[in-house]
């Protein structure tokens, strides 16, 4: 019946016990080897500089004399003799609730909003997208020069028989015209994860709530967010962690000014790391603090959040 | 209470056509499935009455009140879905309750309703359950339970069962006939399954390509069909169809004789066995008919359900039809019936009598 | 049974409300265009003026004159062509390495099982969560003390490609992925005497296109876009990274010479909004669509 076979498969002999528990050993090892690169790069590259950054945290370093051995000093100094470290905090703390508040309400919103399919909808979603893609230098830049007191934000607010603003001109409404910025550069990517969110719940649900006589509002908060809870709390995390970071749109158009109002906790490291009087310990001491910070905030959302997540 | 009506209603999605000028009357009480292949239009049709996909053009009437422009949520009916629809975030009890709530029905008064419908379809042991909790058969339950508890004057019903398993579904389809008995309240029930139909139904709809075929209850439907697509639909395997003439011929495979006549075997042709599948009590026969064309031009190959089991493949037989068992359509695939059409149908009664 | 008159009274008010609802969305429709839209017209428009039409107040929506000299100034005086060039050695090295990585370390996660899997793959996750401004102190130091062939490795390029090499966040996502191709497909291939690593290339990594090519996508746009990074590691010109050389631009001329900086970012966005304008809909599906965790 089958010639063909037969003839084609080579002779087989039978494996001796030492090449079986060879094969075996292998087979064991194998995956090992396969991690290995990856984890090389991970303890390399990150598990060992939080480490080290740890370590730096309680010296004094300024990159070329030797360290000096601190203790707690550089902690003490962060939240006594430092004050710009508690601007900087208090200001990021401003930056991230704002973000999150806004980001998130109107991501929601707006999804509802663009979730059906047409073609106005598909070009705003698009046109929303796109500032995500774009360097957040080139953000930064275009909307340091519309906010320029003769720019063209002041111009039309003018048409409109409104007042000028002075935008990144002022301490008062620097941090502001910062949130706005970065509210313009990400809104259009949290939107579409919402959207996609919302797009994925089952009409026959809204189709039953219809059939239940259920109200507008009602079907939002005993529906809609339900169903998109897991992306909301994705949402909520990303948006902390991210507006923690914030750095380069501050340095790139106030530097921290006018005063220290735009002065946010990276770049505050940044400039005790780099620039000035290099002070390397006390800036992995603020390092250590943010990342304390965040991953308190991050087992506190978890902690706090987690019952009332609805995954699928 | 729930007669539902519905005057030359027209649906297209787009430019496309799928439902032209239907007219149907659904009387109180009774339990009306609408059944048909997929695509006839039946789920459409449901939708229609719910409101969740109301119609392009034409006029519904419940309980003799133009509906058409209200809200699903006030047209007093209540749905369960095929894939049951249940809202995953809350527990069963909120599920049941959800409606309630819309309609202000005060606390005291729901808990009360909620009980009394988890009793009836035996959720109470759940209640305080999700749905991801619960198995296929109890949110099926979760669903119907949803819609009994609004005490609706119409129920409609998309294909709830055939998400469960076949025992189950069984055991469903008495407890949702039990169901309508008790409640009295009409129910229109969307199947593709005519077994389901048959045994559920007063009165059967039988829709294809989104017009209506044949309304009548199932026994009529059995032994009365209004046209050749009625009577390839109901019963397992089809009718036998063969052209006569211009006209059609058609024998129920549960009717043939093999070998002998049951009665008169006014309708006798010599066969071939083609194939043979036992089914237990009955075997299920493909008979090649001599000297007869079939409906695809070349020779009849007929079905015939037999409790003998003893032809063999290749054995050569005769099968055997009564007069009264003899079904004739005419070109356009419509009935003739002796009582209506005596002429037309003795001319055929004589085409069988002379091949 | 609900009452006529409170029907009647719906019916109307459904029908009056939808419209105008209709009319208001479009409206908002346009303004959100509009509000996303013009910054971009704005920046481009601005680099196409000339020095005092862009300083004019009120400010001009259409240059009266179409002026190029700032991208002139850009291309002349900058010689982007060895910027350009870094950026896209450090995108193709930092993928190149990552393939290398990613793929056998999210095979073993995905289908195999090792002492020690869940404790390594916890490691992935936290390091997909531990930000650069965290660790970029501590790696600065590290290559500020390193040398490769003979000279400082700062002065290389490798300080933008190292640290990347493992993507923890392309291990995560292509382990997903990997963990939904069947595991008969895997056993077929192994019955037909594949090897491992014929079985990683030529059967999972085929079947997730998509996910690579999300991650290819986020990679290219990280690096493309890199500020932070690229301002931390470069002591040197040599070493610059397109964003980093455009954003001096403010330094380049004399006070904020608006249409050349608008210039170089308008450039510096040319290949993103060229791929965006060719494959919105893939980006987006693959950015903003993803499973979540």
């Amino acid at each position: 019946m089958n010639s063909i076979s037969v003839q084609a498969r080579k002779p087989h002999r039978k494996l001796t016990e030492e090449e079986k528990a060879k094969e075996r050993r292998k087979q064991k090892t194998r995956p090992y080897f396969m991690v290995a690169p990856a984890m090389f790069f991970l303890v390399v590259f990150t598990f060992f500089p939080i480490v080290y950054l740890i370590v730096l945290s309680f010296f004094k370093y300024n990159l070329i004399s030797k360290m000096q051995f601190l203790g707690v000093d550089n902690y003490v100094r962060l939240f006594t003799v430092e004050t710009t470290f508690g601007v900087a905090l208090r200001n990021t703390a401003i930056y991230t609730i704002s973000l999150i508040v806004l980001l998130i309400f109107l991501s929601m919103l707006l999804a509802i909003w663009l979730e059906h399919s047409s073609i106005l909808n598909a070009i705003a979603q698009r046109l929303m997208f796109l500032p995500h893609l774009c360097a957040t230098l080139t953000v930064a830049v275009v909307f340091q020069w519309l906010m320029n007191d003769e720019g063209m934000l002041n111009a039309m607010l003018r048409f409109f028989h409104l007042p000028a603003l002075r935008w990144l001109n002022s301490s008062d409404t620097a941090l502001m015209s910062i949130i706005l910025i970065s509210t313009w550069k990400s809104l259009g990517y949290y939107t579409l994860i919402m959207l996609s969110s919302l797009k994925s719940i089952p009409t026959e649900l809204y189709e039953a709530a219809a059939l239940d006589n259920t109200g507008p509002v009602r079907k939002f908060f005993k529906i809609t967010l339900p169903m998109v809870s897991p992306q909301l709390f994705f949402l909520l995390i990303t948006i902390t962690i991210g507006s923690f970071k914030v750095f380069d749109t501050v340095r790139i158009i106030t530097e921290g000014g006018p005063g220290d109002s735009t002065n946010t906790v990276v770049l505050w490291i940044y400039n005790k790391a780099f620039s000035g009087t290099i002070q390397v310990g006390l800036a992995s001491a603020a390092g250590v603090v943010l990342m304390l910070i965040m991953a308190i905030l991050t087992g506190f959302y978890f902690k706090a959040l987690n019952n009332k997540i609805y995954y699928q | 209470m729930g007669e539902i009506k519905l005057e030359n209603i027209c649906k297209s999605f787009g430019t496309t056509k799928v439902i032209e000028n239907l007219n149907l009357t659904i009387k109180d009480g009774e339990f009306a499935v609408l059944v048909g292949a997929s695509g006839c239009g039946k789920t459409t049709l449901l939708r229609i009455i719910a409101g969740i996909g109301p119609a392009t053009s034409g006029n519904l009437y419940i309980d003799g009140e133009e509906v058409s422009d209200l809200p699903p949520g006030e047209r007093d009916i209540a749905m369960v879905f095929q894939n049951y629809a249940i809202y995953p975030t809350m527990t069963v009890r909120g599920n049941i309750e959800f409606g309630l709530i819309n309609n202000k029905v005060p606390k005291a008064e729901r808990t009360k309703l909620v009980e009394e419908v988890a009793e009836i379809v035996g959720l109470t042991p759940y209640l305080k359950r999700k749905p991801s909790e619960l198995s296929g058969g109890q949110r099926q339950r979760v669903a119907l339970a949803r819609a009994m508890v609004k005490k609706p004057a119409v129920f409609l019903l998309d294909e709830p069962l055939s998400n469960l398993d076949a025992k189950l579904r069984g055991a469903m389809r008495s407890e949702l006939i039990e169901l309508h008995q008790r409640l009295g309240t009409t129910f229109v029930y969307v199947t593709h399954d005519q077994t389901e139909a048959m045994s559920m139904a007063d009165t059967i709809v039988l829709l294809d390509k989104g017009a209506i075929q044949q309304i009548a209850p199932p026994s009529v439907m059995y032994h009365d069909p209004d046209n050749v697509f009625t009577a390839q639909f109901i019963g397992t395997p089809p009718m036998n169809i063969m052209p006569l003439g211009e006209k059609f011929l058609g024998y129920r495979p549960e009717r043939v004789a093999l070998d002998h006549a049951y009665g008169d075997g006014f309708y006798r042709k010599a066969g071939n066995v083609l194939t043979r599948e036992m089914l237990g009590s009955e075997t299920l026969y493909k008979v090649a008919l001599e000297n007869t064309v079939g409906s695809d031009g070349k020779q009849a190959e007929i079905m015939v359900k037999s409790a003998d089991w003893k032809f063999k493949v290749g054995q050569a037989c005769e099968v055997y039809v009564d007069k009264d068992d003899l079904y004739f359509f005419d070109s356009a695939k419509k009935r003739i019936r002796e009582k209506e059409n005596e002429t037309v149908h003795r001319e055929c009664m004589d085409m069988i009598n002379r091949t | 049974m609900v009452q006529t008159s409170v029907k009647k009274r719906h019916r109307k008010a459904y029908r009056i409300n939808r419209t105008v609802k209709k009319v208001l969305s479009i409206f908002g429709r346009c303004l959100i265009c509009l509000i996303f839209a013009f910054p971009f017209y704005w920046m481009i428009i601005t680099s196409l003026k000339t020095y005092q039409e862009s300083i004019q107040n009120p400010p001009t929506l259409w240059p009266q004159v179409f002026d190029l000299s700032g991208y002139v100034t850009v291309l002349t005086k900058m010689n982007l062509g060895m910027y350009f060039k870094n950026s896209i050695i450090i995108i193709i090295a930092v993928m190149a390495i990552q393939m290398v990585v990613m793929v056998p370390a999210s095979y073993a996660f995905a289908k195999y099982d090792f002492k020690g899997k869940k404790l390594m793959f916890a490691m992935v996750l936290v390091a997909n969560m531990t930000p650069t401004v965290i660790t970029f102190i501590p790696i600065y130091i590290m290559f500020a003390k390193m040398n490769i062939g003979g000279r400082k490795i700062l002065t290389t390029l490798w300080p933008q490609i190292l640290p990347f090499g493992a993507n923890a966040f392309g291990i995560f996502l292509l382990r997903q992925s990997f963990m939904q191709i069947p595991e008969e497909i895997i056993e077929a291939a192994r019955l037909d005497n594949t090897s491992e690593k014929g079985i990683m290339f030529k059967i999972m990594l085929p079947m997730s296109k998509a996910t690579m090519a999300t991650i290819a996508l986020f990679s290219f746009v990280a690096n493309w876009n890199a500020y932070f990074w690229p301002l931390v590691m470069c002591r040197t010109e040599e070493v610059k990274p397109i964003i980093l050389a455009i954003a001096s631009l403010k330094e380049l001329e004399v006070g904020l010479i608006w249409p050349t900086i608008m210039a170089g970012n308008t450039l510096v966005v040319l290949p993103i909004l060229i791929l965006f304008a060719i494959a919105s809909k893939k980006i987006i599906a693959s950015m903003a669509y993803r499973g979540v965790k």
